[in-house]
């Protein structure tokens, strides 16, 4: 990737994505961030390994479980035929507004089951049927646009996945994770000349904040 | 030195199960980390049924996949924590049981070069670190704070304090990696 990659998960959230612990939809932006993001990708291949080391200092107690059993039913199992072989799965493209896009390998899967393009002027959102906790969508906006500005009644997550998209607090390109907690407020926009592909990760539907609530009511649902 | 021995050990006892079947070589790993892993597990579930059932699968997984075990992407023992991690994980989304649902494969089986960072923690200046750092020591975990104070406090090397704590020179090279990142954060304030 020819650009830094300069918004990233903090060492927390990625210690709990290490260990297994964090929120599944949380983990998919934060596994997919990995896809793109090589920093990362260290830092995960450390984090694991410090967690490995403790699982082997741990102290043991004592313990009654019985371990013959388990380890001669294992190995009475039948042997797998000797190497797996990995089957490539050539990439998925998403199309949407006349445009192509890879994803990264986290979100393949999942987003090649994604819902319709539901369109609103130049935003376009695809929903990603994993959520459980939260809503996971794809979301295009084409150059030139602005997302109205909005409050977040939970937690929003936006990884840029192509082109770029910009805030009061910065520019953002593929790879970088936003984070927005409640009551952070922003106004996204694309750039005169280049639109943008998001991988939007919500806890509670956005709150707009200008021009008449009620006329904005069905963005809610839109984003949502 | 001895203890990389004792990690040599399981790598050479994946080899041994992956080519031949070895039976001894598994039973060895088998009672090394089984009960490990229980106790991981308990953490974990706080449930010795559910416990049991990720170690039943996880060490079922390392001896009909032993072949996919790579020594030059880590050590045997992170790859069998990442087993236990995506089993565990799995167990608690297959209760949701949907077809779409996010997966372990999904999250982890990433396949990424090996980056750079090698050096980035070996130019840190120590005097930097005991006069501005110090006071964040009590930030860090407390396996990467006792890394950290043997290498930069006691002057110990790598390989005296993978000696010492019985963790692979890795895993001490990680851990400090870390930390360093750890403090960096203290510094420079919080990313996301
Ligand atoms: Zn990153
Ligand atoms: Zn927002």
């Amino acid at each position: 990737m020819a650009h830094a990659i300069k918004y990233h998960p903090g060492m927390a959230l990625l210690e709990q994505f290490a260990e297994g612990c964090l929120n599944a939809d949380v983990a998919l932006a934060v596994a997919a961030h990995i896809d793109l993001c090589p920093h990362c990708q260290q830092l995960q291949r450390d984090i694991t390994t410090d967690l490995a080391g403790r699982l082997m200092q741990q102290r043991l107690k004592p313990d009654n479980t019985n371990w013959d059993a388990m380890l001669s039913n294992i190995m009475s199992q039948q042997e797998p035929a000797a190497r797996t072989e990995v089957i490539e799965v050539p990439a998925q493209q998403v199309q949407v507004a006349g445009r192509e896009f890879t994803l990264p390998r986290a979100l393949q899967r999942l987003a090649s089951k994604h819902g319709k393009w539901l369109q609103l002027g130049g935003i376009a959102t695809a929903k990603i049927p994993a959520g459980s906790d939260y809503h996971i969508s794809l979301l295009y906006i084409s150059k030139d646009t602005e997302v109205p500005q909005h409050t977040h009644l939970g937690l929003e997550m936006t990884l840029v996945l192509a082109g770029k998209i910009a805030d009061e607090n910065g520019e953002y390109c593929a790879g970088d994770l936003l984070i927005n907690s409640p009551d952070d407020t922003h106004t996204p926009r694309t750039l005169p000349d280049e639109d943008c592909l998001c991988l939007s990760v919500l806890s509670a539907p956005l709150q707009f904040k200008k021009g008449l609530t009620r006329l904005l009511n069905p963005l809610q649902q839109f984003f949502y | 030195t001895g203890q990389d021995h004792t990690h040599q050990q399981w790598e050479d006892a994946l080899t041994f199960v992956a080519l031949k079947r070895d039976r001894q070589a598994y039973a060895e790993l088998f009672n090394y980390f089984a009960p490990r892993l229980k106790a991981f597990g308990m953490k974990m579930f706080g449930n010795e049924q559910q416990a049991l059932e990720m170690v039943q699968d996880t060490m079922l997984n390392v001896w009909k996949k032993a072949a996919l075990f790579d020594a030059s992407r880590g050590c045997a023992s992170t790859w069998i924590f990442t087993i236990a991690r995506n089993v565990r994980f799995d167990m608690l989304r297959k209760k949701q049981s949907r077809k779409d649902d996010i997966s372990a494969d999904d999250l982890w089986n990433g396949d990424y070069p090996e980056s750079y960072a090698e050096e980035a923690a070996d130019n840190w200046d120590i005097q930097l670190l005991s006069e501005k750092l110090a006071p964040h020591f009590s930030l860090l975990p407390p396996p990467q704070r006792e890394v950290i104070e043997k290498v930069y406090l006691q002057e110990k090397t790598h390989q005296e304090v993978s000696d010492e704590l019985a963790i692979p020179l890795g895993t001490v090279k990680s851990r400090i990696r870390l930390a360093l990142d750890r403090l960096r954060e203290a510094l420079d304030g919080a990313r996301n």
